[in-house]
């Protein structure tokens, strides 16, 4: 019966079809079954796909690693977390000072206007060493040249913040227009810059000189209706003094995109204006916006002059840099004619160029296939010599039980080891394993708003009834370390000297008692008659947080307080809580730059809706040192504001600082270091990782071997 | 025909007949060994969940399921309790991890008799808000399939949901006007009804009072719309979208679940309503509500019962689903579905935190579809034949 | 028949408008915004945050964005607010993924409910006809994402494969023999556990429909007359039973999208399904509404086929 004999066949077919194919898949153990190649391949699993792979327009982690790989920076960080030249060879920071000549002002009982008099003064007292002062003298011999600038009359339309007109709560822009006079000025040319300068200055030409600049004299508004604007206006056009800090880059010469297209200055200023470009809606924008202009002064010198003293400004230009042939406007205009779009709003957002860049990093991008995996191949002519790995593969695999099962599989060389896995793989002798610090940490905030939270002990109680060595040792599987500050804790901004928080509930309840918080007969702490109650919440999807809102709940409800908790979906999470301030407490974390700058989060100023500083922190002292810190460019200075900072915060205690997390990787112990000594002999060595525990710095030396290699015992 | 002989006899002889009908039921029912395994597990897993409530009720339960021992976290099956670590006051029932702990060290038994009863009431009240739904559409589509609502009718209905579209986004006034409007409509609706209709002659407004589509036609395409969105995913999108709650869960699969109940009781208030005994209920003045609800829902109730014992075990695992996406019951309160998805990081450290509540679900899905499935064999008077 | 086609046409294409209308109110009303307006980017300023939102045409009215939504999507420029990809392209290439999925899966459970469920319904009340179905009641019952775990483990554990991902990474240079069947390898456990519950179900039905069909007169003529036990079943019985679910051709097509979130998010499988649910948690709302557009779209173009197609077998059908 021909029906029945199909009808048993066919499945039989089907599944030894399917089944047979397992005898030429690859197992773990013979990864080069049929395929040699495979060690020639670096893979590694990421659960979340890139968005776009454009450095001046990417914001998320999966995006930034794969940029990091394909574009290089003007500068990274080494070893030791110093600034390296990649792009750049070098580079000098310097200053260049401006103020206007105060015609009121006496010095020494004399009315001084002249430019050349104050010009002769300043430079007459740095000349002798007739001042005892021993700081000025210093800020003296600071200065490099003295330049007189005499300003033209001239006429200049300014925005200025106007009453709300279209009704979106913020200030409308009004236009106003001003004839300027102003007075001659004096450029002073620093050789490092100097936040003080003028403090000091003001030691030669008396107090208040600065101060007392009639700004308003030398400009007129012309626009009618706007003239009660004069005062507001002239201080911001006319500023009696101006910090110009400058960086000089010295560009690579001979450095190639991955098309062969040479690399040089005009790169680097097209890569600061696509930032610039509204119509590019750049991420970075207000990293950028402090510069003043950026000048290419021969084809492998750039300068870069800013508009005030910020000291982050240094660091930014890690951002990799974009090759201006292949995007700039004419390029950009033939990419939307041959994809028939409009070439007047086709910006650089739209470009194919995102999803396959093109930079001069040590790898070349092949293939992006969303939500698979990015390929990519190491770039041969690479300045620093080729990676040893062939290939470079990101794969896309979401569930982090299934990125295990695939690293059993041999289908993965490297991925986001969960805490509890490492306790297990350690000690498996396939492996090998290195732990590092992460630029984050772990925290329960406070709404500071709220009455409940604005006394210091209660916020000091709080953090005292959390166990956190118990959350370390439990939850993270002592993959973590205690952290008392906002600061990266291998940096030297973080002062580790101070001590981390005691876990006592004893002395928790006697702060409260003491900030009038006593237990009532069902063994709740209350106050006025008011129990000591609120609601904990975090966002859902991440287990960690989770489990401390229970750990935390359950140690606040031991010492007699009613904790409700809520897990809330991201996006409801942000909007809903954390951006309009409508929480009590949450756990969240912050992952931070390695710059000591803390404005967004920590300064008074940051404390509305949409804003980060959403514990509503509000000191003064530590208003003054973030400014410090952010206008300081000397490292062992702003060390020293750093540790004030930390330790005013860490007794201030908006939040429980529980943990900095330990980014522990495992790896196959065939991958190796390989390096050639300059007899060209092969040297292979075991991968260590750097002093702060970073052990993908090495990664172009890397390569995997076919079978595991034997070390002399260190 | 023979359906026909017996509703007609069940008009005349009334209660006897519906004894005797269970009986035979339970009869052909008690013959079906898996359907009775099925309802045994069934009833079992009700004592456990009601069981399961009473001792992990309250401030101080007999089995604390919320209850955190970290240094005690991921223990096996019938571990003993450490008590040097562990405060007197901690200690689990019976000085015993019956079935382990998790990776906070909570009582895995405890969670599990306190995930019976979440799961159950996710179950059955989810169940019961599709049932809910299906009959009251359903019903209305089968009885009242033949009436033609007006234009009058429809601007009203769309001014409604206007207004509630505007509710919903936040837009207090506009939804207040399109409140009104519709408030116009339905009293010119009503007025017409009361007045007017019967009488040909409306002449200037008559337009708005054109007869458009059945009651049916609006109902069924309705249901052709919640057919055509995949369930799981609009489930998902929903829940996602929503702040995580136990309620939003129930009510969320339930409002996406009632298609079918509602295609089925209207199939059958069709087929009932052409009997014999409706159209006599029909000519001795018996009112449209009591036809309804004394005749024809016990008459429609045996398939729904089924339907809705299936559907107990579709949601339950639909919150397993959901659960682990991220996205199902938000604690304190432990289901079986967040029990598995919780555990299922630690499937090589702690096996069992996977296989426990693994196969409660899975035995106590079967039991529902195995009893389900012997009622419907039981209650299906076609089938007895066979 | 003709004047049914139009007249089905038409109320399907009005049932497509409201379901038009309804998926994009849910997914548009909802609290939330779309996390390309990550407001704990430190740096992002209101000014910001609005020139997002006008990028994304948030800031228009409701019915407006309806209106340039779906203009976008039928001239074909929506673009995901993720990647600023054109959906269409994105949509094209997930679908083919999960079409492979899809094939495979179906062909099993076909293949295999078929015979299941004939020599259930011969061998009646057999100790096969008990087993397969308790068997299928177990498919259906237990939770997928928890059997596919185990399967995993044990695969992973036993054999050191992989089985995650549409192929095994690093293999780009191996040759294509292998490469072939390295792809079949890796669609091999995903698709079994995709058919499950299909197999389940079908061959439920088939065992119901044959046994409808054996207890026909002209069977138990053809068995009077003496013809083969196996004649009889397979070539009258068989063909018989057949017909029903000539029409089902139809209804498998939903299935593309409808169930295979969670197989595909396990295995890493860049489908439809996956890449819905990872628009869900991204709030990337051209996506989920193009993926619930089309996925109406399959639901209707399926009832409309089946519909057809019950009318050309059965001609008594007059619908």
């Amino acid at each position: 019966m021909l029906t029945k004999k199909i009808l048993i066949f066919l499945p039989v077919l089907i599944f030894v079809i399917l089944l047979q194919s397992f005898f030429w898949a690859p197992t773990y153990d013979e990864q080069v079954r049929g395929n040699p190649h495979r060690l020639e391949e670096f893979i590694t699993a990421s659960s979340g796909d890139a968005k776009i792979l454009n450095p001046v327009l990417n914001a998320d982690s999966a995006s930034s690693t794969i940029v990091g790989q394909v574009f290089d920076g003007m500068i990274d960080r080494d070893e030791e977390l110093k600034f390296r030249g990649r792009l750049a060879t070098g580079w000098d920071i310097y200053e260049e000072a401006y103020f206007y000549i105060n015609p009121e002002a006496t010095i020494d009982g004399k009315r001084m206007a002249g430019p050349e008099e104050i010009k002769e003064l300043i430079l007459a007292r740095r000349g002798k060493g007739i001042i005892r002062d021993s700081s000025l003298q210093d800020a003296l011999s600071n200065i490099k040249n003295i330049e007189i600038i005499h300003a033209q009359t001239s006429e200049r339309d300014i925005q200025l913040p106007g009453p709300d007109q279209n009704g979106d709560g913020l200030p409308d822009a009004v236009t106003v227009r001003v004839r300027l006079a102003p007075p001659p000025r004096l450029k002073i040319t620093l050789k490092s810059v100097d936040q003080d300068f003028f403090k000091y200055l003001e030691g030669i030409l008396g107090k208040g000189y600065f101060e007392t600049f009639p700004s308003d004299r030398y400009a007129e508004i012309l626009t009618k209706g706007q003239e009660d604007k004069l005062s507001v206006t002239a201080r911001e056009v006319l500023p009696a003094i101006e910090h110009n800090p400058v960086i000089l880059f010295r560009l690579r010469e001979g450095v190639r995109f991955h098309d062969g297209h040479e690399f040089d200055a005009g790169d680097v200023r097209f890569t600061y204006q696509s930032i610039m470009d509204t119509r590019n809606l750049s991420p970075r924008i207000p990293d950028y916006e402090p510069v003043k202009r950026l000048e290419v002064m021969d084809k492998h010198t750039v300068r870069i002059v800013y508009k005030r003293l910020y000291s982050p400004a240094f660091g930014t230009w890690g951002m990799g840099i974009l090759p201006e042939h292949l995007l700039n406007a004419e390029a950009l205009r033939k990419e939307a004619e041959a994809k028939g779009s409009d070439p007047d709003t086709f910006t650089m957002r739209d470009s194919d160029f995102n999803r396959r860049p093109v930079g001069t990093g040590p790898f070349v991008f092949r293939e992006w296939k969303s939500d698979q995996y990015i390929a990519l191949d190491r770039n041969e002519d690479y300045w620093e010599g080729p990676p040893n790995y062939r290939r470079y593969t990101y794969r896309i695999v979401p569930d982090l039980l299934t990125q295990e099962m695939e690293f059993y599989g041999g289908a993965i060389d490297d991925y986001g080891v969960q805490p509890h896995q490492v306790a297990r793989l350690k000690n498996d002798p396939r492996y090998q394993h290195f732990s590092s610090l992460s630029f984050g940490y772990s925290y329960i905030g406070y709404n500071m708003r709220r009455e409940l939270f604005r006394d210091k002990r209660v916020r000091k109680a709080l953090g005292m009834a959390i166990d956190t060595d118990k959350i370390i040792k439990y939850v993270m599987y002592d993959q973590a370390e205690r952290i008392t500050g906002p600061f990266v804790k291998q940096t030297d901004y973080y002062d580790k000297s101070i001590k981390p928080l005691p876990y006592d509930p004893e002395g928790a309840l006697n702060l409260l008692h003491e900030a009038g918080w006593k237990k009532n007969s069902d063994g709740m702490l209350e106050k006025d008659g008011k129990i000591f109650a609120f609601t904990l919440i975090t966002n859902n999807g991440n287990p960690i947080r989770k489990n401390i809102l229970t750990i935390a709940q359950d140690a606040w409800k031991k010492i007699g307080i009613d904790v409700k908790t809520d897990l809330v979906e991201w996006a409801v999470f942000i909007g809903k809580y954390v951006n309009t301030g409508k929480f009590d407490a949450l756990v969240l974390g912050w992952s931070m730059g390695i710059d000591p700058d803390l404005y967004q989060i920590w300064h008074s100023s940051q404390t509305n809706e949409n804003q980060l500083n959403f514990a509503g922190f509000v000191n003064k002292e530590a208003d003054d040192l973030i400014i410090k810190i952010r206008q300081e460019y000397d490292f062992d200075k702003q060390v020293a504001y750093s540790h004030k900072l930390h330790r005013i915060i860490a007794d201030e205690q908006p939040y429980t600082f529980l943990f900095v997390r330990k980014a522990t990787a495992i790896l196959d112990k065939k991958i190796v270091i390989r390096e050639y000594s300059e007899s060209g002999e092969e040297i292979i060595r075991r991968i260590s990782p750097t002093k702060t525990g970073n052990y993908t710095y090495y990664f172009n030396k890397w390569i995997k071997l076919a079978t595991s290699p034997e070390f002399d015992t260190e | 025909m023979e359906r026909t002989d017996e509703h007609t006899k069940e008009l005349h002889l009334g209660m006897a007949d519906e004894v005797s009908r269970f009986t035979e039921a339970w009869r052909i029912f008690r013959k079906n060994r898996p359907a009775l395994w099925g309802m045994i597990i069934f009833i079992i897993f009700f004592i456990v969940a009601v069981v399961g409530l009473v001792l992990t009720y309250g401030n101080d339960p007999v089995l604390d399921p919320a209850k955190v021992r970290l240094s005690e976290k991921l223990l096996q099956p019938f571990s003993p309790v450490n008590t040097e670590m562990i405060r007197l006051e901690d200690k689990p029932f019976l000085n015993m991890y019956l079935l382990g702990t998790d990776d906070l060290g909570r009582d895995i038994f405890a969670r599990m008799m306190q995930g019976a009863w979440v799961s159950l009431t996710v179950g059955f009240v989810a169940v019961g808000i599709s049932v809910l739904i299906g009959i009251v559409l359903g019903g209305l589509a089968g009885y009242y399939g033949a009436v033609r609502i007006t234009l009058m009718d429809v601007l009203g209905l769309i001014a409604v949901s206007v207004s509630l579209i505007f509710l919903a986004s936040g837009q207090g006034d506009l939804s207040v006007r399109a409140f009104l409007i519709a408030g116009v409509c339905m009293i010119f609706s009503f007025a017409y009804y009361v007045f007017v209709r019967g009488r040909r002659n409306h002449k200037m407004l008559g337009f708005l009072f054109v007869d458009t589509f059945t009651v049916d036609t609006l109902i069924m395409r309705f249901v052709d719309v919640m057919l055509c969105f995949p369930s799981f995913f609009l489930i998902l999108t929903i829940v996602a979208v929503l702040p995580a709650s136990i309620y939003n869960i129930m009510i969320v699969i339930g409002m996406t679940s009632w298609m079918g109940t509602a295609r089925f009781v209207r199939a059958e208030f069709l087929s009932l309503r052409e009997q014999d005994f409706v159209s006599a209920a029909r000519v001795m003045g018996i009112s449209d509500a009591s036809i309804i609800f004394r005749h024809m829902i016990p008459n429609a109730v045996a398939p729904v019962l089924v339907s809705a014992t299936i559907g107990i075990a579709g949601a339950i695992l639909t919150e397993a689903a959901l659960s682990f996406l991220g996205f199902g019951v938000p604690p304190p309160h432990a289901t079986w579905g967040n029990i598995l998805s919780n555990g299922q990081r630690f499937l090589y450290d702690a096996p069992w935190l996977i296989y426990i509540p693994g196969l409660s679900i899975l035995v106590v899905v079967l039991s529902f579809n195995l009893f389900g499935e012997g009622l419907r064999d039981a209650l299906n008077p076609k089938l007895r034949k066979r | 028949m003709f004047s049914f086609t139009i007249r089905s046409f038409f109320q399907k294409l009005a049932t497509l408008f409201f379901i038009s209308i309804v998926s994009f109110l849910v997914v548009y009303l909802a609290p939330g915004e779309p996390s390309q307006i990550d407001p704990l980017n430190p740096k992002f300023t209101a000014e910001d945050l609005a020139r997002f939102r006008a990028e994304f045409n948030l800031d228009k009215p409701l019915h407006v964005q309806y209106y340039l939504f779906y203009k976008n999507l039928f001239t074909g420029e929506l673009k995901s607010w993720k990647d600023n990809q054109p959906v269409l392209g994105k949509v094209k290439e997930r679908f083919m993924n999960s079409l492979w999925l899809f094939i495979i899966g179906t062909l099993i459970t076909w293949c295999l409910s078929f015979p299941v469920g004939i020599s259930a319904a011969i061998k009646r009340g057999s100790f096969f006809d008990r087993s397969t179905t308790f068997v299928a009641y177990v498919l259906i019952s237990i939770p997928s994402f928890f059997f596919a775990y185990i399967l995993i483990d044990f695969v992973v554990k036993t054999f050191s494969i992989s089985v995650i991902g549409m192929q095994t990474f690093g293999m780009q240079s191996a040759s294509p023999v292998y490469q072939v069947m390295d792809r079949i390898w890796h669609m091999v456990i995903p698709s079994i556990l995709g058919a499950l519950g299909g197999i389940a179900l079908l061959s439920r039905y088939v065992r119901a429909q044959m046994l409808e069909v054996i207890h026909q007169d002209y069977i138990r003529t053809a068995k009077a007359k003496g013809l083969s036990e196996d004649m009889v079943n397979y070539k009258h019985g068989f063909r018989n039973a057949l017909l029903p679910f000539v029409t089902m051709f139809g209804l498998i097509l939903p299935g593309l999208i409808g169930g295979s979130v969670i197989i595909e998010s396990i295995f890493a499988w860049p489908g439809m399904g996956r890449m819905g649910f990872e628009a869900i948690l991204a709030r990337d709302y051209p996506i989920i509404l193009t993926i619930n557009f089309i996925a109406a779209v399959l639901v209707l173009i399926g009832t409309f086929i089946s519909d057809l197609l019950y009318m050309v077998v059965d001609p008594r059908i007059r619908l």
